[in-house]
């Protein structure tokens, strides 16, 4: 028997023996998608510095840095512009880079409905536009630049701009023709277009940005040197272990790679001119 | 054993079922017969209805907890904690049979819940899932009754278990309702049977209540009975027997009274002409024989007066005092056969001179006591008859009882005459009487009595004496006339 009236304060969360290692990623696709990918890559770490791992997820890229910056999460997968304003604001640190295809780069692709008429940027003055994230670099900053090089500001340019907060959903809102257009991170536009080839029949892409650094893997300015050289052995040797290759297969990862902050000088420039985007 | 024990349930029934009149047999088996339905129905409904709802319950429980656990995968893996809760309001908000919502992480530990204030103790460890589980519902037994908890892993476990209870609260409800609707129907139609078996029973009841009137008035000799025949079927048909069956009662009533009238007159007419041929030989005996006997005498006076040879004057003398015994004798007989004091001087004065007769020749004491006689004389068939009941009764005294002494009293009252004849006798055993074989004296008395629709009664036992009562009534005076 159940008493459902005498209600009794809940059980406080001990304190565990052992601390996870705390890992964010940033919300580039949807937080399930996230889960589902970077899973193995959690369950390798783990094994590899033998404590638990935990994933910490939040909507969007400033409350993933905001973790950062109070050392709630030991390490962390941003956004390109995720970094740079971390960089700048607090000093959130490079520890590595994914190589994909063989580059440590990626670009901004601004997409359409496969049947909209649209060539370029200019052809979608008083559309509806879907940005990504407010401090996305391919998603918000790159076509922000785009319209202002055509004079105008987003406001006055679009008809209307909403924000899906990740990748997955700005693809999904211009295929099902919720947005005239939008910009999206072409890693995640070729692993959607890889997973679902239907795709390609809903969605084309009218313009590729410039090479930007890819978006790397950060740990928090006060992460204890050891701890910092360990996660970056562990991360740049992935691929020599069976179980570290698939997890990398299973982000569409060739290698983790050394970075400098120097490959982020191009995106930097660009947020400069464009200004840091509010909300 | 059993058989008995059978017989003595039976038996119980019957005693009971037999006592209660056909109108409450009638109205029992209705209400019975409306109630087991009705109760049968309403049960069996509440069973099926009941199954189907707690499966649908169930399956309720289910789809809520599955969409719950699909919606609540971003909201927590994000740490968005009021859009969780935001989330599981609105599911308890959208189905009002949702008790509670509550989601359980990996570790155990409540992420967010619906309870205000706490958390009831032992709820979270009432039902488990395992992660690879499509759903496990578990019935909780709480003080608000029984709860369906569902349980459903939100993302293959990874995150955590959503938790939904739905209370029955509703399904009770609705099975209470739909229940007293079914039993307030069952009462309508109880109502509306009751009223159809009043009618039904006095439809059926009427006709045989006219049969019971109507053979009770059989009973008391009405043979005239008809009862009307409601309908053409077995009672109707018992109707028609009925009354077919009053009317040859009825014919054969009749045919009775004709024969027994037939044959009164007969008897009467017997009676009548052994009277007239009595009363015809006494005169005959006493005008012609007496006549002749006397002339006899006088001729042989005379012949002895004229005679002179003493022998001749005495055996004339001795002849003549023959003729005068002989007279005598014709004389009494003729008083026998037919006293015509009872025409000349009625029925008091012929009974004295009869009881003063029978005395002289019987050694036999009798008291005669005569009332009421002054206002007039009866009837002379009462008269006749009354004098030939007491000649028989004497005749009896002083042929079988052996008797020393015997009384007579005779009594008249406005509506009857009352004869008393009584001895100190031997008496007889009542029930060896064969009114017809033997006892002629007692049969001839009888049939008196009864040809003036009078009453006969005879009181006696083994050395007890004998009493006759002859009662005849003063109204009724037309059997014989």
């Amino acid at each position: 028997m159940i008493n459902l009236s005498a209600l009794k304060p809940l059980a406080v969360r001990n304190s565990e023996g052992v601390v996870p290692l705390r890992v964010s990623v940033a919300a580039v696709i949807s937080p399930r998608g996230t889960a589902e990918s970077y899973q193995p890559l959690l369950d390798f770490l783990s094994e590899s510095l033998g404590r638990p791992v935990e994933l910490v997820q939040r909507r969007t890229y400033q409350e993933t840095n905001d973790l950062i910056e109070s050392g709630e999460v030991d390490i962390a997968f941003v956004c390109t512009s995720a970094y740079i304003t971390g960089h700048d604001e607090f000093g959130m640190l490079l520890l590595a880079a994914p190589e994909v295809n063989g580059a440590a780069t990626y670009h901004s692709l601004l997409i359409v409905p496969v049947d909209s008429p649209a060539e370029t940027m200019a052809d979608l003055q008083g559309k509806v536009f879907a940005f990504t994230d407010p401090i996305s670099n391919t998603g918000r900053v790159y076509p922000t630049y785009l319209v202002h090089q055509l004079g105008f500001t987003p406001e006055t340019f679009f008809a209307r701009t909403f924000f899906t907060y990740n990748h997955d959903d700005a693809i999904r809102a211009v295929a099902d023709r919720l947005a005239d257009s939008a910009a999206v991170d072409s890693l995640v536009y070729d692993y959607a277009v890889e997973r679902d080839p239907t795709l390609l029949e809903k969605v084309r892409v009218i313009h590729r940005s410039p090479a930007f650094g890819i978006p790397p893997v950060v740990v928090s300015p006060n992460i204890r040197p050891q701890l910092r050289v360990l996660l970056e052995e562990v991360l740049l040797n992935m691929n020599a272990y069976p179980q570290g290759q698939i997890a990398l297969d299973n982000l569409g990862i060739d290698a983790f790679v050394p970075i400098d902050d120097s490959a982020y000088d191009s995106a930097r420039d660009l947020l400069r001119e464009v200004g840091v985007p509010s909300q | 054993m059993n058989g008995t024990r059978f017989e003595r349930w039976i038996y119980r029934f019957w005693m009971v079922a037999g006592a209660v009149n056909i109108r409450v047999k009638i109205l029992g088996i209705v209400l019975a017969l409306v109630l087991l339905l009705g109760f049968t129905v309403t049960l069996q409904v509440r069973a099926l209805l009941a199954r189907s709802m707690y499966i649908q319950l169930e399956e309720q429980a289910i789809s809520i907890t599955r969409d719950l656990a699909a919606r609540a995968v971003d909201p927590i893996l994000i740490n968005n904690l009021y859009a969780l809760q935001q989330l599981m309001i609105g599911t308890q908000t959208t189905y009002p049979t949702v008790r509670y919502v509550f989601i359980v992480d990996t570790h155990g530990y409540i992420l967010a819940h619906t309870f205000q204030g706490g958390f009831p103790q032992g709820l979270i460890e009432a039902n488990t899932v395992s992660a690879d589980a499509y759903q496990h519902t578990s019935v909780l037994q709480t003080d608000e009754g029984q709860i369906w908890d569902t349980a459903v892993p939100i993302f293959d476990g990874r995150v955590g278990t959503a938790r939904v209870g739905l209370s029955d609260a509703n399904v009770i409800q609705t099975l209470n309702v739909i229940t007293g609707q079914l039993l307030l129907t069952t009462i309508l139609v109880s109502t509306v049977g009751v009223t159809a078996a009043v009618l039904l029973t006095w439809v059926l009841t009427r006709p045989i209540l006219a049969l019971v009137q109507a053979t009770k008035a059989v009973e008391k000799g009405d043979f005239f009975q008809h009862v009307p025949q409601w309908a053409d079927d077995e009672i109707g048909e018992l109707a028609r027997a009925f009354n077919a069956m009053t009317d040859a009662l009825a014919k054969s009533n009749a045919e009775r009274i004709e024969r027994e009238q037939l044959r009164a007159q007969y008897v009467s007419g017997v009676i009548m002409a052994q009277e007239d041929e009595r009363k015809r030989i006494a005169r005959e005996l006493h005008d012609s024989t007496g006549q002749s006997l006397s002339s006899m005498m006088l001729g042989l006076k005379a012949l002895a007066d004229a005679c002179h040879v003493p022998e001749l004057q005495r055996r004339a003398e001795e002849l003549r005092s023959v003729a005068g015994q002989t007279l005598d004798d014709v004389h009494s007989l003729s008083l026998q056969l037919r006293p015509s004091v009872l025409d000349d001087l009625g029925l008091p004065e012929a009974i004295r001179r009869h009881v003063a007769d029978f005395r002289k020749r019987h050694s036999l004491t009798i008291d005669l006591a005569i009332q009421g006689m002054d206002e007039g004389r009866l009837p002379t068939a009462v008269e006749t008859a009354l004098y030939r009941i007491i000649q028989e009764a004497l005749t009896n005294v002083v042929r079988h009882s052996n008797a020393q002494t015997a009384s007579i009293f005779i009594e008249r009252t406005p509506a009857k005459v009352l004869a008393i004849i009584e001895d100190d006798g031997k008496g007889f055993n009542q029930s060896e009487i064969d009114w017809l074989d033997g006892h002629l004296g007692l049969y001839g008395i009888r049939e008196r009595t009864e040809l003036l629709s009078g009453q006969l009664t005879l009181e006696t036992a083994v050395n007890q004496g004998t009493s006759l009562f002859v009662e005849i009534p003063l109204v009724n005076e037309k059997v014989l006339e």
